[in-house]
């Protein structure tokens, strides 16, 4: 099988790669990139524990082939830490609120959150549970993901 | 600093105690520094930033993959396997058939009945009849379809009430009937004529699907000397081993198991690493390479253990004033093809006999009779699913009672009023319940807290066209801390250096719950420093102590105990030299804040670090062990009359919804839970706990099911199987009572399963309360709330 | 009989051998000519991809239409409104345009799959999956919609009711043609629309009935003049419940009729007993429902008043 070539912007950086016609996004990150922050709870799309964001905006990454990102750039969880180590204010919300629990849906919760966020800085409580209801929870109940979100989103006003 | 994170405003500690057994505890008198606080998760930061490595995070460096060949019957016997063709495939190193097992062909938690590979037949639709392990995933797949057996179907039982008939087709050799038991206490004949009103009740439960987010993966290599290393995500490393090693043929010293941090467990990765680790573990005995086996989500759906299903039907008599004179009931807990978790571990261990004993519910009741059958059908098996046992039970009893309130025309909290478990009742088995009773405080702060009255009078129709109702519900529970076996005991090691840092060693795993990080707050607790200084080792069966399984809400208080022993033991040595250092009698010594002073004058005082190293440098003990067990359990193998669990976590739920009467939809918008946890060592991680409980009781009540159709799995994806999402989920409020268990760490008990029990009960009868339908048999969708409110005659009209 | 060895043992790697982009549609249509029937067409991606992981589907190579120009406006000359065959459901549920001219396609495309979902699917796909149970395609249903379907022969229009052919199919072959735009007329004056839904829980998931109803009031604002009823799935395809539509037509705006009409729109519903889906009888019931609450909606949106 041949493979083709994929440019693509990862986490801010420049990547040329070849990949195979087939692969899927998030086996790209997974396997090929070691970006392992990027989880497959169900490679349907029906979890969310894949969730990237595309040009800002959250998509399943198991139901991606990898060549559509060709030219887009790809926000992954390793995307959030900056390079002094620091970390974004949904990061550091979810530590505060105790919004983690096994932690397998954090990376996509915390993205899918970021890019609401982006786009309305102060959601109210039923706007913040519409954007992340596409990434599943089996420990928290959510109350505790959705008062990060909120805490987020004032520590930032 | 983060360790010293508290939140008062969000944690509701109610921290009067109303037992007057404050002068037992432990701690009496001691205001506690690191235990009782929210101290922040120990592994959040690797969570956030993406970091924490998961069984499938691991790279794939010379990995062999295993898959295993699933029978496509329910039960038929296996004539013949031709394996050639796949073992000529380019690529595949092993194809293995039953006669490969080395050692004993057969795992299981509590009865190795289930075969490693299966030989001569096959119990239910997923049985593992081959074993492949090859170059890739891709080649082990193909293998797979090369692989050639011929099977002689057998009819199959479906259903536990025809597979328990005479004559019926037997799915283990030793018979259908896994498991009978029974309940006795009183004259239930007796009661029932003293009674005013009786009714009877069938209420029925589907099998549930765990569904952790993170897939089940396992890797298994043969190390150099000779010792089988089996590594994955995994509740219960030490139940793993001891499969592991008699399958291989080997002693127990020689497999060596270590448990990657888990995406959730719930009781589920109790039993599947036994079953994927056991078969890994074959493929890398038969080829010597690594070889890692992970399931995809439908595989982990079809092949692993659920919540039992069970039909339970209950007889309950009660006086005018609704005073409970007897219960009977009969539950039928279908086991499915394997024995798993559900048969009796003497006296009391087991799911079964769990559910027998939680059946007449948290209440005093003079006569009681239960029969419990548990029987193999050739379905998938129920294993261990937060609450084992109960979950199913506390939804017929609370529907029952909720019933019998409205028979009785009394409400339906001053029903649980009149019989709750109070300090001195005596249970269904006979125990007396003396130290941490604290229902009734739960279900009055609930009550309270949810404005229970003035919402009962503000239900009702919520739009003209009257095509809405609302209504509340409420539900009481009780959960056994530990797991009622004789062999309950729990090791931990702590292990203090010269600097002052701590290791922990402890066998109890993270899956979530928080462990690692309530863990160590304990041992900085008793050590007198801070939660940061105490590191615990990731659990591996030849590092740490032989610590039991991460199950049973057994973690707090069981591994709590046994690290306040081994710190006191290792304090013992450090306060000996400290004692001669500042010339002061060990027992005027205090340890707190990193520091070791004289309590009659605490300026005088050395560090924690000083004390350690002169302690090393002395040649003293710098190693404490523990080891604990709660008192012996009893249960009467005729009578079921004993004590079997040693202190028991209280719980009321109320809340608030409404109900689409045309349509049946429902929508969750109040819940408040309260909880007797004895003492929160962490309250957020417990208000956590609370909050992810309830949500998993609303996915039982209103979505959740295994659907099957002659033994065949429809929903086998999380597409089909559904679980709630942050929609369906209301903003749940926890609320935490103590009522100090005397022989808990610093009063507390379990928790990880009770927020889950009275969840499911509670939306049922608030369900019952808005539309007049009672669903008596799981899950309450829109349909089957449509038909109950048909056959109720319609909602209520006022 | 034995269970198919795909539903029991997963590999969740795809195998296609070739995946294309072409930046035209003539390009596009010569890349599926090129490969004789086995490439398929993927926009989207998240119902073709499924199909490949669990074998349902298996293709030669994908043909990615997501980058042909000139596909993903949703546009109005007035009285109608053009959705381009790559507008994603996240777009039309946002767009000012379709929430005020076409508020019932508005609401179905914000009930697809999750956020994550709306994000990528494209209405075009929700149509040519030809799922009974479709979110966008029971509105457009309802909106009598028409569909612009390029093939090597050219282009040729179909409407949406004669589009679907049954379970997962329809008469666009996507080994070889491409659905390019969906057009249909935007609700005007006097007129209101209604989408409901009935589902198992609150967001993702499929649903168990689609109603879709677009009304017309009468001049007197108490009658009916015309109504379009979408439903699904409880037939091989999304279908209009003709009857209903004919019973209100032209009736006063009354309880009474909306019953009445409930009770006739179930003719042509054959929903099977699903173990996941829920039972005929029960489907059944929901449609009378649906239907009357449907109508209610929509008439009262369209500014008329039933008494």
């Amino acid at each position: 099988m041949s493979t083709m070539e994929l440019s693509f912007k990862l986490n801010g950086r420049a990547l040329t790669l070849n990949v195979a016609p087939d692969t899927l996004m998030v086996d790209l990150l997974r396997e090929d990139l070691g970006l392992t922050g990027t989880k497959a709870g169900c490679r349907e799309g029906e979890c969310g524990a894949c969730t990237i964001l595309v040009d800002g905006t959250p998509m399943n990454s198991c139901l991606m082939p990898a060549l559509k990102v060709q030219g887009r750039e790809i926000t992954t969880i390793e995307g959030l830490e900056k390079a002094d180590g620091s970390l974004e204010v949904l990061q550091e919300a979810f530590m505060g609120e105790g919004a983690s629990q096994c932690g397998f849906c954090t990376p996509g919760m915390i993205l899918t959150a970021t890019a609401l966020l982006k786009q309305n800085p102060d959601p109210d409580e039923g706007e913040i549970r519409q954007a992340l209801s596409g990434v599943l929870c089996r420990c928290t109940g959510y109350r505790k993901i959705v008062q990060a979100v909120k805490a987020a989103a004032k520590a930032r006003a | 600093m983060q360790d010293k994170m508290q939140d008062k405003n969000k944690t509701q500690v109610l921290t009067k105690a109303r037992t007057g057994l404050e002068h037992l505890i432990k701690t009496a008198g001691k205001s506690l520094t690191v235990a009782g606080t929210s101290v922040a998760r120990r592994d959040d930061p690797l969570k956030v930033t993406g970091k924490l490595k998961y069984g499938a995070d691991y790279p794939d460096e010379g990995f062999l993959y295993g898959k295993i060949l699933r029978s496509p019957h329910p039960h038929a016997l296996i004539k013949s396997i031709n394996t050639k063709k796949a073992k000529e495939l380019e690529g595949v190193v092993a194809v293995l058939t039953a006669e490969d097992v080395p050692g004993r062909n057969g795992f299981g938690a509590i009865i190795p009945d289930q075969p490693v590979i299966c030989g001569d037949k096959v119990r239910f639709i997923g049985d593992g009849v081959a074993l492949v392990a090859a170059e890739s995933e891709k080649i082990a797949h193909e293998a797979l379809k090369l692989i050639e057996v011929d099977y002689e179907p057998l009819p199959a039982l479906f259903d536990p009430r025809d597979a328990m008939a005479e004559g019926a087709p037997k799915i283990h050799e030793s018979g259908n009937l896994l498991s009978d038991d029974k309940m006795v206490k009183g004259d239930v004949d007796a009661g029932f004529a003293e009674a005013d009103v009786i009714l009877e009740r069938t209420y029925q439960v589907p099998f549930l699907e765990h569904a952790y987010l993170e897939p089940d993966t396992t890797m298994a290599r043969l190390q150099p000397d000779g010792v089988m290393l089996v590594e994955g995500p995994m509740q219960a490393p030490f139940t793993t081993r001891r499969n592991v090693a008699p399958v291989l043929g080997i002693p127990i010293n020689q497999v060596r198991v270590r448990q990657i941090h888990m995406g959730g467990g719930f009781g589920g990765k109790e039993d599947s690493p036994i079953d994927i680790g056991c078969r890994a573990a074959v493929l890398a005995w038969h080829t010597g390479r690594p070889v890692k086996i992970s399931l995809e989500r439908e595989e982990i759906t079809i092949q692993t253990a659920k919540r039992h299903p069970m039909i339970m039907e209950l007889k309950v008599g009660a006086k005018k004033d609704g005073t409970l004179t007897a219960f009977q009931g009969v539950i039928y807990d279908e086991q499915g093809a394997y024995a798993s978790l559900g048969p009796k571990i003497p006296p009391a261990g087991g799911s079964h006999v769990h559910a027998m004993v939680m059946m007449p519910g948290p209440y005093e009741i003079p006569n009681v009779k239960v029969d419990a059958y548990l029987v193999y059908t050739n379905h998938p098996y129920g294993g261990a699913m937060r609450g084992f046992g109960a979950p199913q039970v506390h939804i017929a009893h609370e529907q029952m009672m909720d019933e019998l309130a409205a028979e009785l025309g009394i409400s339906a909290v001053d029903i649980r009023r009149k019989n709750a478990f109070k300090l001195g009742s005596a249970t269904a088995t006979g125990q007396v319940l003396n130290q941490s009773v604290g229902l009734r405080e739960t279900l009055e702060a609930c009550a309270e807290r949810f404005d229970w009255d003035r919402r009962l009078a503000e239900c009702g129709w919520v739009d003209q066209a009257k095509t809405k109702r609302r209504g509340v519900g409420v539900a009481m529970g009780w959960y056994r801390t530990s797991i009622g076996t004789n062999g309950d005991g729990c090791g931990a090691a702590v292990h203090v250096h010269e600097d002052g840092s701590v290791l922990l060693y402890s066998g109890i795993t993270e899956m979530g719950q928080g462990a690692f990080t309530v863990l160590p707050q304990i041992c900085a607790e008793e050590l007198g420093i801070e939660p940061g200084d105490v590191r615990i080792v990731q659990p591996d069966t030849d590092l740490v102590p032989e610590s039991g399984p991460t199950v049973g809400s057994r973690s707090t208080t069981l591994m709590g105990n046994a690290i306040i022993l081994a710190a006191r033991q290792v304090k013992e040595s450090l306060l000996d030299t400290a004692s001669m250092m500042l010339m002061v009698p060990t027992e005027r010594l205090e340890a707190r804040g990193r520091k070791i002073y004289d309590r009659e004058n605490p300026g005088k005082s050395l560090g924690f670090a000083a004390v350690a190293a002169r302690t090393m440098a002395s040649g003293k003990r710098m190693i404490g062990q523990g080891w604990w067990t709660p008192p012996p359990p009893s249960l009467d193998g005729h009578t079921g009359q004993g004590s079997p669990y040693h202190v028991y976590t209280y719980s009321t739920h109320m809340v608030q919804l409404v109900v689409d009467v045309e349509t049946g939809e429902v929508a969750l918008e109040d819940y408040v839970a309260a909880f007797d946890v004895g003492k929160a060592i962490n309250p957020k991680a417990l208000e956590g706990q609370i909050e992810g409980g309830v949500a998993m009781g609303l996915g039982y009540a209103l979505m959740e099911e295994v659907v099957l159709d002659h033994g065949v799995t429809q929903n086998p994806s999380l597409q089909g199987y559904l679980i709630p999402t942050m929609l369906d989920v209301p903003d749940i409020q926890p609320l935490i009572l103590e009522v100090p268990n005397e022989m808990g760490p610093y009063g507390a008990k379990g928790i990880g399963e009770m927020p889950n029990i009275p969840a499911t009960p509670a939306i049922l009868n608030a369900i019952a309360h808005a539309s007049g339908g009672r669903v008596s048999r799981l899950p309450a969708d829109p349909e089957k709330v449509f038909w109950a409110i048909r056959e109720a005659g319609g909602p209520p009209q006022a | 009989m034995a269970l198919p060895f795909e539903k029991l043992h997963w590999y969740s790697k795809l195998e296609v051998a070739d995946y294309l982009v072409p930046t035209s549609l003539p390009q596009a249509l010569d890349m599926l000519a090129a490969h004789g029937g086995r490439a398929r067409v993927i926009a989207g991606g998240t119902d073709v991809i499924p199909e490949l992981r669990s074998r349902k589907l298996a293709v030669s190579a994908l043909v990615d239409v997501s980058r042909l120009p000139d596909m993903n406006a949703i546009e109005s000359d007035g009285a109608d409104i053009l959705i381009g065959g790559g507008v994603t459901h996240a777009q039309a549920a946002a767009s000012p345009l379709i929430q005020d001219k076409a508020g019932l396609l508005a609401t179905g495309c914000g009930w697809v799959g999750s956020p994550q979902i709306r994000n990528v699917a494209t209405l075009a796909g929700n149509l040519v999956s030809g799922q009974p149970a479709a979110d966008a395609s029971v509105p457009l249903l309802a909106l009598d919609a028409e569909v612009t379907i390029a093939s090597a022969e050219g282009l040729r229009v179909v409407p949406l009711s004669e589009f679907f052919q049954g379970v997962g199919k329809t008469v666009l072959d996507s080994s070889r043609e491409i659905l390019t735009s969906i057009r249909f007329k935007a609700l005007g004056a006097k007129q209101g629309s209604a989408y409901l839904r009935l589902g198992k829980r609150k967001a993702m998931t499929l649903p168990m009935l689609v109603c879709a109803v677009v009304a017309t009031a009468g001049q007197d604002g108490r009658s009916i003049q015309s109504a379009a009823i979408a439903l699904g799935p409880v037939a091989p395809v999304p279908f209009r419940e003709r009857s209903a539509e004919q019973f209100v037509a032209g009736k006063p705006a009354t309880p009474e009729t909306l019953a009445q009409a409930a009770e006739t729109a179930t003719a042509q519903c054959t929903p099977r007993d699903s173990l996941l889906r829920g039972s005929c009888d029960y489907r059944t019931e929901m449609v009378k429902v649906f239907v009357r609450r449907g109508l209610a909606a929509a008439l009262t949106q369209a500014g008329c008043t039933i008494g």
